[in-house]
């Protein structure tokens, strides 16, 4: 089990976290939602140790994930919002530096890697330039990376950018997948409609705090609204829309 | 002279300072570099060469006629292929610089712009480059030579002024507008990914054979010799004597069996310019738009990924991390071809004295101090390309898999520099041996440069807590003077002493016993520290700068 406990982080003195505090639980997805720059990839790489936190504890199966990072890392996969990877490696090459990296068995890591890599549909181009590959095609190396190591805790940051529809079925399909298998899944999205329909539980985030933390049944109850994107748009939506579009058109005519 | 600026088209005028910027690939040594301040440093290395040649040439007016003759002749040889040499590792440095790359076709395509604006400030960014560096590598030396060249053949200095500056330039517009003709009917004959695969090739060839013929033609001071029939088939084969006979038909002193290899000159000369315009232009109209159309990801079901296991797991990722950086990525392979160029020359220069005796000679200061420098060169080169980052956005990656001790990342980096550099310049050491004797000392020769090859890697470690490639570098921090006088200083005068330290040594058995037990014992000692210190190093991913107090000046007005 994934536990945030009163986590801030703050750049310059501006909150980017703000004492957010949440569970994520072995055999649930958790959506972890919010607009841009509410503070969701930054959550996200406190939890992977890229970055610190200024106050509050990460636990990991009730263990500060910090006592013992190395031992977490070993359990975590983690797939980042932007896709960035060594370019001038292959997607095989890149593959087998991170089994290398995580001292993976040689043969075990070649047959998943091999197998990861039809089954994502990457193997054809399995000896091409990553620098080739497009956005699709890079996420689905990230999310090959990241489950190579069959982790229990798996942090996706936008894993459905980039991926056509077949890729994003199937991706929706293996979080589920993965989280009946007793792993922990968060995982941060702007697309609302596959969040509802594979998350056990959502995390909304608004100006760095905690707005909801709940089952999308009791929220959609709660707050008597239809839809994840009603109680969305409700809870962390503050913009007119419309009339912004109407201005940038108007802009742009002048 | 800035209005004449102002009347060029203010496309040219925007590109030219753009390519200007980027016609040597700077973003290797930093994104922030002060790249103005970086060519002007360049620039100072050529001045001092010229002043120094300058100086030579002023304190020889009163030499015998004959012998200043034959001086003239060296140093009119070594000036051209001085110059060519600069421009050929230009030329290698900005390889494909003045091609139509991928980003120039996505950026500029789009915009109203026509190709031959773009070609022309392309030409016009390199030439301004190529003129910095005849200029500077001549502007004492084009003033004191020549009129010791006028003394030497009882002619007119102005003539051989005029004579030495146009053979300069054009020696340099030659083998620059060779390179591009050669890139330019590759880039139009082969599919663009072969060409790209087949360009990083051509690039170190052309790399390594600008090095080996300047350090392998020999120089010639007399006519008898360079009318010879042995001298005339070399002479005809290296276009440094065309414009050595270039130079002398303009001064009016070419002796008349020369007068072929002058045109020579004229006819390369034309050749060059001619085939690097047309395949320039060519390129423009046909490649640019075919680069766009080019997919970005050429299919690639075959390809061959062999990776043995070389030692742990994490030393077996850094290693071919590490070969495939080197490789694949064009700022390191250049950079570091550059240390491996000067090992090669270092190498061709202390053995070609065997060489061209054709028997083996006994160990010989130049060989025990080059042997020395060669180390230096491969270790502190590939150590500076391990400073420079390759893709810093992508470091997450090692970052969340860091599951191991900064020790065993440390000796993972330790495992690369001996693999990668102290291995390789120990067996060209010892290949290089087989023209050298007595055996025995020629052993105890090895085993020494075996020691000062592992302690190199040592220090080279010291405060080295990161990965190759994965840390930022801070701008300005590169120091090109600091570099070129720290080596010739530092490291030439280094290896000389140790050398005749070594040679006395090595005739008395105990004695090279004693430096070879002196050398190990250091060994270990650099390497215990090293175990130390990285116990409870934590390994990162970025330079910080050291913390400054910066006062604003402001002073009371009271």
């Amino acid at each position: 089990m994934l536990e945030l406990q009163n986590v801030s982080k703050h750049f310059c003195g501006i909150f980017a976290v703000d004492d957010v505090s949440f569970t994520a639980r072995p055999g649930e997805v958790t959506g972890y939602l919010g607009p841009n720059g509410s503070g969701k990839s930054t959550t996200l790489k406190m939890i992977t140790g890229l970055i610190e936190m200024t106050s509050g504890r990460i636990l990991f199966d009730g263990k500060s994930i910090h006592d013992d990072l190395i031992a977490y890392k070993r359990r975590m996969g983690y797939v980042p919002e932007e896709p960035y990877l060594y370019n001038h490696l292959s997607g095989v090459e890149y593959l087998v530096m991170i089994s290398q990296l995580r001292d993976l068995p040689k043969r075990k890591s070649s047959e998943r890697i091999d197998g990861l890599l039809r089954l994502l549909s990457l193997y054809d181009d399995r000896h091409a330039s990553i620098s080739g590959y497009s956005k699709g095609m890079r996420q689905k190396l990230l999310i090959s990376a990241a489950l190579l190591h069959n982790p229990d805790l798996i942090l996706l940051d936008e894993p459905f950018s980039g991926l056509d529809v077949g890729s994003a079925l199937m991706l929706r399909n293996l979080i589920k997948e993965l989280a009946a298998r007793g792993k922990v899944v968060l995982f941060s999205s702007h697309e609302l409609d596959t969040v509802e329909r594979i998350s056990n539980r959502v995390v909304i985030l608004h100006r760095a705090k905690v707005v909801a933390d709940d089952s999308i049944e009791r929220l959609r109850s709660m707050m008597d609204l239809p839809t994840l994107e009603e109680i969305f748009s409700q809870l962390a939506v503050e913009q007119d829309f419309a009339a912004t579009a109407r201005q940038i058109a108007e802009l742009i005519h002048a | 002279m800035r209005k004449l600026i102002l009347l060029l088209p203010l496309q040219f005028r925007v590109l030219y300072r753009q390519f200007l910027l980027r016609v040597i690939d700077l973003e290797a040594l930093s994104i922030e570099a002060d790249i103005p301040r970086f060519i002007g440093q360049f620039a100072g290395v050529l001045i001092f060469i010229s002043v120094v040649s300058a100086l030579k040439a002023l304190s020889l007016p009163d030499a015998p006629p004959e012998v200043l003759r034959g001086v003239c002749w060296t140093a009119e040889q070594q000036h051209i292929s001085g110059i060519m040499l600069i421009v050929g590792l230009f030329a290698v440095v900005s390889w494909d610089a003045t091609f139509p790359d991928k980003r120039d076709a996505m950026v500029l395509s789009p915009l109203p712009i026509s190709p031959h604006i773009i070609l022309l400030a392309k030409l016009a960014a390199s030439s301004t480059i190529i003129g910095v560096a005849i200029l500077s590598l001549n502007f004492a030396a084009g003033l004191a030579w020549p009129i010791l060249v006028a003394k030497a053949c009882a002619g007119d200095p102005l003539r051989a002024m005029a004579a030495y500056w146009f053979t300069m330039t054009a020696a340099s517009a030659f083998l620059y507008c060779t390179v591009l003709t050669v890139q330019g009917m590759t880039a139009l004959l082969l599919p663009r990914g072969l060409f790209l695969r087949l360009s990083a090739l051509l690039q170190l060839v052309a790399f390594g054979l600008f090095l080996v013929v300047y350090f392998l033609q020999p120089t010639i001071d007399n006519q008898a010799a360079m009318t010879t029939a042995s001298s005339h088939h070399l002479l005809v084969c290296l276009p440094s004597f065309w414009f050595f006979a270039l130079f002398n038909q303009l001064n009016g002193s070419l002796p008349t069996s020369l007068g072929s290899l002058a045109t020579e000159a004229w006819i390369g000369l034309a050749l060059a310019i001619s085939g690097a315009g047309a395949s320039l232009l060519l390129c423009y109209l046909r490649t640019m738009r075919k680069t766009i159309e080019e997919p970005d990801l050429v299919p690639a079901a075959r390809g061959l990924h062999w990776a043995p296991r070389i030692g742990s797991a994490l030393q077996t990722a850094v290693l071919f991390f590490t070969i495939r950086s080197l490789v694949r990525s064009k700022q390191h392979r250049v950079i570091f071809a550059f240390f491996l160029a000067g090992v090669f020359g270092t190498a061709l220069f202390s053995v070609q004295d065997a060489w061209w005796s054709g028997h083996r000679l006994p160990l010989s200061m130049d060989f025990l101090a080059s042997s020395y420098l060669m180390m230096v060169l491969a270790v502190v080169g590939l150590r500076s390309v391990f400073a420079l980052p390759i893709t810093l956005h992508a470091n997450w990656v090692l970052r969340t898999t860091q599951l191991r001790s900064t020790r065993q990342y440390v000796a993972a980096t330790r495992h690369t520099l001996l693999l990668l550099a102290t291995l390789p310049v120990w067996l060209l050491t010892a290949a290089l041996s087989f023209s050298f004797s007595p055996w025995r000392e020629v052993m105890v020769h090895l085993a020494v440069v075996a020691l000062w090859g592992f302690i190199l890697t040592e220090v080279s470690l010291f405060g080295f807590y990161k990965l190759p490639f994965t840390c930022s570098v801070l701008p300005g921090k590169i120091n090109i003077q600091f570099i070129f006088w720290g080596f010739f200083i530092f490291a030439v005068i280094f290896a000389y002493m140790s050398a005749n330290f070594e040679i006395h040594t090595l005739h008395n058995p105990s004695r090279s016993g004693l430096l070879l037990a002196i050398l190990a014992a250091a060994a270990v000692c650099l390497w215990i520290l090293n175990l130390h210190r990285a116990r409870s190093a934590v390994l990162y991913f970025e330079e910080v700068t050291p913390q400054t107090i910066t006062t604003l000046g402001i002073t009371s007005f009271s």
